[in-house]
């Protein structure tokens, strides 16, 4: 992993020469004909491979419906690919590469909030602009990054307000546990600063954390279950594992014979694509909570879920045609959004683009009608609380009335 | 006092008895309810654990598959009532008719979900026919003995035809009878309850600290304390157990994944980078056996993790075998160079593999003897996917044994370990041996790739995670020692183990690695060091 980085670095430091010698005037004057980049950040390889790859074919197949309708502004949208291989500082490189050299009008990208973390300098330095597709720690807001999914205020805190209710399981007690960055460490100080403001006591939950990759949950399930027996109310796991830990730490939950009804997990970066090859009879129940679900209800969600499999078979893309998950849908909103944003604006510079998000909307495939303000970059997203179900997907056990508005910094961290 | 007391207890019970029975089921508005929103479904469930308690005998056969069915997502609710959506048959009448076209699936909430789980237990407890599945029941409902109805327990003992399962039935009442209002009863219950000790137990047990009656009573109190003595020490024993299983079993992965590199690295210094490829190849063929019988021979299937054993170990052998004979084979004098070549080996597998498979997890049947668990003692649950790879580790551990002390090839094997050049000038083919042992070292890992299929996710990135702690693994152990393996596996899993609860897992990491730098400094060639030709 050492040697690509390097090289990529050299590389990029290179290209970072060449695009600081070139003038200024250069790059707003680029090329007026041919198609008009975009760039998506999706590793093909690594432990987010299965996950963020993907995501690719998706930006794809929106540019693909865009050009079928004669493109934007008149030009027609070529999607590039790359392969930062789930290496966290190869994000931003790769970033830079594609907004100096290819002069990429829009970025996708990014699964990790520390994959963000890192191409935010650069988005901001280059004044590019990147679209987020997944749900996050909020606390950010960069005029150079669109939060196409939600904050914790519109997904973390309704799901954990359901589960506390009495339509819930009443929760009282809390285990979080999380891969050991910044967004399951964030959200989990926001958790309890929001459970403080509820009365609820430290001694009502326990934090742990673990390696990224990291499999071998017995002693962890062990200590859940230690806590669980302690009484004093319903227990709850709020889960932030990302990746294989996610369907790692299902197996030994399931294997040390805890159903959903004892302690239900809320697996919160848990989607359809971590069930696969897991016999989820005794997972029914457990929960997720995210901006789209695959069993959503609408004629949005069933085109959007028919231009897809048609698209894999088609392109002979690598990934299930019968599996889509709430970042998938993300990215296809992003590209969306953006196609809108620039025709509105009848240009692809990024400030004029920016200024333009003002009062857009999307018929997002979950049912909902998404939105834009001026105020700042999140798009505001219907919540849905899915529920595992024995054929390795969710099912909607709840969903929000209309899409709340998003708020980027929480009150409670 | 209890004199006069028992016989109105008595009759209230018989008058509440009688009163529920003599309300006739209302079955249409169940079905309805079962149709309704979440606080409708939870009253249907209710109404059914009711009728599992105190229903009359036609009323329980009719409700019996309705819980199972809304678990199941099998209940079709249309205009008309509601459908069976499995068996075709109407809800409410039980005549054969298929459900209209906008007929919709509730989805029990999980709140609900509990209480279904516990109604469809109770159900089957007072009436399903095989005794297994009376018993499975029972196994339910003693999750959530606070919920069970009163009456149900009862009724059930008296009609149950089992004698043992009749005994089981009688015991889980009596610890229901923890908060019944006869000292005598409660003393009974606290005493089956020690006899499981487990966290919950003590946590029930000692909150009747506050109760009126420990202060009150001295029978009670002696009970309740000698309950909970009985159950801490329960408990520790668990947690004992639990430690030091939960330490094995991750020192049988650790010794998986390092054996085959012990061998490798031990014989020819090669560093080889690719052994965790070889693991994910190895259960890569297993899976391939899987669906190979899946086809071939079904009734089989159950038992693919011991029939893929040779063909994940002749599969990875000959890998192995390839990659010494075309490329290490060159490099033996330059081991950077060998070290840089296993690396792209890795490399090579990895994308290899995700071409062909996809990157996607790959979905294995789990068998009747990975899945699951039994609770021993306290909290201590004996998981049988790791006891799997435990067993494993150990036959693998005797085998290899076997190979490289009593065969002709082991004795070769250990002769070219200790002194390569006299080795070869007493006519010991050191290449072809060297040949053999890379073979032998690759196929150990298609093995442990076997192993470790239960219980992790197989997807091409998966060697990598085992790379790193094989090589700690076969340093501390001392290179190329078998028993030095074994004794590093254990160690380094049992001190994650220990520490892990203490500091967490990340910690834990942290601290093994420290320890081990500091036990390499002060004996660098490791645990077991072979004296022989390394310099």
């Amino acid at each position: 992993m050492v040697k690509i980085s390097r090289r990529s670095l050299l590389q990029a430091s290179g290209l970072a020469v060449a695009g600081l010698a070139s003038p200024a005037i250069l790059r707003s004057a680029q090329a007026q004909s041919g198609p008009v980049k975009l760039g998506c950040l999706f590793s093909s390889s690594g432990t987010m491979a299965n996950l963020e790859g993907r995501l690719n074919y998706v930006v794809k197949m929106a540019a693909d419906e865009i050009n079928a309708k004669g493109g934007v502004n008149g030009r027609t949208i070529e999607v590039m690919v790359s392969d930062p291989a789930s290496d966290w500082p190869l994000y931003a490189q790769t970033a830079k590469q594609m907004l100096q050299q290819e002069k990429a009008a829009a970025l996708f990208g990014c699964w990790t909030s520390v994959s963000r973390k890192t191409v935010l300098p650069v988005v901001e330095q280059e004044k590019g602009l990147l679209y987020y597709p997944l749900h996050f720690e909020g606390d950010e807001n960069s005029k150079n990054v669109v939060y196409v999914n939600s904050p914790p205020a519109s997904s973390v805190l309704p799901a954990v307000d359901y589960l506390m209710s009495d339509d819930g399981v009443s929760a009282k007690r809390f285990f979080m546990l999380g891969s050991d960055y910044v967004w399951p460490r964030t959200i989990n100080k926001q958790l309890k600063g929001y459970w403080k403001t509820k009365g609820i006591t430290e001694s009502a939950w326990k934090e742990e954390y673990v390696p990224f990759g990291f499999s071998n949950f017995q002693t962890l399930v062990n200590q859940i279950r230690a806590f669980a027996d302690e009484g004093g109310g319903q227990p709850i796991v709020v889960l932030t594992v990302v990746g294989s830990s996610i369907p790692d730490f299902l197996r030994e939950f399931a294997n040390q014979g805890i159903l959903a009804t004892d302690i239900p997990v809320l697996g919160l970066d848990m989607v359809e694509a971590d069930l696969e090859g897991l016999d989820t009879q005794k997972l029914v129940g457990h929960l997720n909570c995210w901006a789209y679900l695959q069993n959503a209800k609408g004629p949005a969600n069933q085109t959007f879920l028919k231009n897809w499999a048609d698209y894999v078979k088609a392109n002979n893309v690598p990934f299930s045609g019968d599996v889509s998950i709430d970042p998938m849908v993300s990215a296809y909103d992003s590209v969306h959004l953006w196609a809108m944003a620039a025709q509105k604006a009848g240009s692809f510079d990024v400030p004029e683009v920016t200024k333009a998000f003002d009062g857009l909307t999307f018929d997002c495939p979950s049912g909902y009608k998404i939105s834009m303000t001026g105020e700042n970059n999140y798009v505001a997203r219907g919540v849905f609380i899915g529920s595992v179900n024995d054929k390795q997907g969710f099912d909607v056990l709840w969903q929000s009335e209309g899409t709340p508005k998003p708020v980027p910094f929480s009150p409670y961290s | 006092m209890s004199f006069w007391r028992l016989p109105i207890l008595l009759s209230c019970l018989l008058l509440l008895a009688s009163g529920a029975q003599a309300a006739p089921l209302d079955r249409a508005a169940l079905v309805a309810d079962l149709c309704g929103d979440a606080g409708q479904m939870g009253q249907a469930g209710t109404a059914l654990l009711d009728v599992a308690a105190n229903g009359s005998a036609e009323d329980r056969a009719w409700a019996a598959p309705l819980a199972g069915a809304v678990l199941a997502r099998g209940l079709a609710c249309d205009e008309e009532s509601a459908v069976l959506a499995e068996a075709g048959l109407d809800a409410l009448t039980r005549a054969p008719r298929e459900p209209g076209d906008k007929a919709r699936k509730p989805l029990a909430s999980l709140k609900n979900r509990s209480v279904f789980q516990l109604a469809d237990a109770a159900l089957a407890l007072r009436s399903a026919s095989a005794v297994g599945a009376r018993e499975a029941a029972l196994k339910t409902l003693e999750r959530k003995p606070s919920q069970i109805p009163d009456g149900l327990l009862e009724a059930a003992a008296a009609s149950e035809t089992d004698a043992g399962l009749r005994e089981q039935i009688d015991a889980l009442a009596q610890t229901a009878a923890l908060n019944a209002s006869d000292p005598a009863a409660r003393i009974r219950a606290l005493a089956s309850i020690a006899e499981n000790p487990s966290r919950r137990a003590l946590t029930k047990v000692s909150a009747l600290t506050s109760d009126p009656a420990y202060a009150s009573n001295d029978d009670f109190r002696r009970a309740v304390d000698a309950a909970s003595a009985r159950i801490e020490r329960g408990i520790a024993i668990g947690d004992a157990l639990a430690t030091l299983y939960n330490g094995l079993s991750f020192a049988s992965i650790l010794f998986m994944a390092a054996i085959g590199l012990a061998i490798i690295f031990g014989l020819m210094g090669v560093i080889n980078l690719a052994q965790g490829e070889l693991i994910m190849i190895g259960a890569y063929v297993t899976w391939l056996v899987q669906q190979g019988l899946r086809y071939a021979a079904p009734s089989l299937l159950d038992w693919y993790l011991v029939l893929a054993i040779p063909a994940a170990f002749l599969v990875t052998a000959a890998i192995g075998i390839a990659i010494e004979v075309s490329l290490l084979r060159h490099l033996y004098r330059r081991p950077l160079m060998s070290l840089l070549a296993t690396w792209a080996v890795s490399l090579f597998l990895i994308n290899l593999v995700r071409v062909v498979f996809g990157t996607q997890n790959l979905q294995f049947e789990t068998p009747f003897y990975v899945s699951g668990g039994v609770p021993v003692i306290g909290d201590f649950i004996f998981t049988w996917n790791r006891m799997f790879a435990i067993a494993f580790a150990i036959v693998t551990l005797t085998l290899t044994w076997l190979v490289v002390r009593k065969t002709p090839l082991g004795l070769n094997i250990r002769a070219v370990t200790q002194n390569r050049d006299m080795a070869a000038c007493i006519g010991i083919p050191t290449r072809r041996v060297d040949m053999m042992a890379f073979g032998l070292g690759s196929g150990l890992a298609g093995l442990a790739g076997l192993a470790l299929s239960p219980i992790y996710s197989v997807n091409p990135q998966m060697g990598q995670n085992f790379i790193i702690d094989s090589f700690m693994v076969v340093v501390l152990g001392g290179v190329g020692t078998i028993a030095g393996t074994v004794v590093a596996a254990l160690g380094i899993g049992q001190i994650n183990v220990l520490i892990e609860p203490l500091w967490g897992a990340v910690a834990a990491k942290v601290i093994v690695l420290l320890m081990i730098i500091a036990f390499l400094q002060w004996r660098p060639e490791g645990l077991f060091a072979v004296k022989g030709r390394r310099k």
